[in-house]
């Protein structure tokens, strides 16, 4: 349900940007008066703030406190060592129940993930916002928990109508793997807003390769932290909604 | 800007959109398979038509002419007894076995296999003998019971 709430969310966005349309425009073309300039005089140096931006990844907490079946916290940090060029980490902690038709088991862990990213956005004077790509390293311990499960059986055709012809065996002691680990690469693309001074807002999408992972005995890791939903074909789907705080350090 | 928000707000909304299909195509618990043989020529199927019920359950197969059936095993149980009858004359089978659960796949789950496979017991009244070929089921590629008649 809530996944629908986000995207609708996302389409209001839409709609607003659609309607600053116009004001972009004449941004444009005072742009390209400046670039103009720069022809002339050589491009003007807006100085940046270099330093330490430090935040959290808000759509955790928020989504811990509406979904009964998900915990986590994620702290964000980058670091500026060139004007479009950032070092970025992230680490947080996840627990996660995800229930199947015949089975159902708890993901519970902490990652960490580190890389780079590159903002290829040109700023407009001396606003300092981001639309980047980045890379990421990531690395996860955890264990996966099988709460219950029933095993799976075809139906049984009686008189033409399929059924359960002998009640499946269900298992209720909780089976616990520990001690499991995965790496993986990760594609980003994201950007970020300066609202108030030193303070961003940051939305990003993040493409998760899996690299290899210690797999549980008799099951699988179908959910890892920080990496999320396995899909089968070793690849993952991760949001970020961010509030981080730069602590300005010099200029340059 | 603008042109970057929208296609990030059409990425997000197509892949939060998206989930796994949910059906298990992979192989499940697997059913136990006998198959019927002349009993003069121990190679050679022999089709004929019989009742099929596990003891005190419906009939899985009514009156049917087939060389093979397939029928469920309790999972539930470590032993399963099944009474076949031909022209009203009825033969009482009983196996026994373990059940070990093996994990198959994220649409599938668990699946049970049956390990320890023995025929515990069985009467020959319209039957000749009986052949268990195998010591665990655990797929149903191969006939698993074999009854000369």
């Amino acid at each position: 349900m809530l996944k629908y709430i986000i995207s609708c969310c996302f389409l209001f966005i839409t709609v607003i940007v659609i309607g600053q349309e116009a004001e972009s425009q004449k941004k444009v073309e005072v742009d390209e008066i400046i670039t103009k300039t720069d022809s002339i005089t050589g491009p003007i140096p807006f100085k940046k703030k270099y330093g330490l931006r430090v935040g959290i990844d808000i759509s955790k907490p928020i989504l811990s406190l509406v979904k009964d079946n998900y915990n986590g916290f994620e702290i964000i940090g980058d670091y500026r060592i060139k004007r479009d060029f950032y070092l970025a980490a992230e680490i947080g902690v996840s627990e996660q129940d995800t229930r199947r038709d015949t089975y159902q088991f708890t993901t519970k862990g902490s990652y960490l993930s580190a890389g780079f990213n590159y903002n290829f956005f040109r700023n407009w004077l001396e606003m300092d916002n981001e639309i980047y790509l980045g890379m990421r390293y990531g690395l996860s311990t955890f264990s996966q928990t099988v709460n219950h499960y029933t095993v799976f059986q075809k139906g049984t055709e009686v008189n033409s109508v399929s059924g359960v012809y002998f009640e499946p065996k269900r298992v209720e002691t909780p089976t616990e793997h520990n001690d499991l680990s995965a790496h993986w690469v990760a594609f980003i693309f994201g950007m970020k807003v300066e609202t108030f001074k030193n303070l961003y807002l940051g939305a990003s999408i993040q493409f998760n390769q899996m690299l290899s992972s210690i797999q549980p005995v008799n099951f699988e890791n179908l959910s890892v932290p920080g990496f999320n939903k396995v899909f089968s074909t070793s690849t993952g789907i991760g949001f970020n909604y961010t509030v981080s705080y730069r602590i300005p350090l010099y200029k340059k | 800007m603008k042109k970057y928000l929208i296609v990030l707000a059409i990425l997000l909304y197509t892949f939060t959109s998206c989930e796994d299909d949910d059906f298990c195509y992979e192989e499940t618990t697997p059913r136990l398979i006998f198959g019927f043989y002349d009993k003069d020529s121990p190679t050679t199927k022999k089709a004929l038509p019989i009742y099929v019920w596990a003891d005190s359950k419906d009939s899985i197969y009514q009156l049917a002419t087939v060389d093979s059936i397939l029928v469920p095993l309790d999972t539930q149980k470590t032993s399963t007894l099944y009474k076949i009858a031909s022209t009203n004359i009825i033969d009482e089978f009983n196996f026994n076995y373990t059940v070990s659960d093996k994990y198959i796949s994220e649409s599938c789950g668990y699946i049970a296999i049956f390990n320890d496979f023995s025929l515990k017991s069985h009467t020959s009244n319209w039957i000749d003998r009986v052949d268990i070929t195998v010591t665990k089921v655990e797929n149903e590629t191969q006939t698993h019971v074999k009854i000369y008649h």
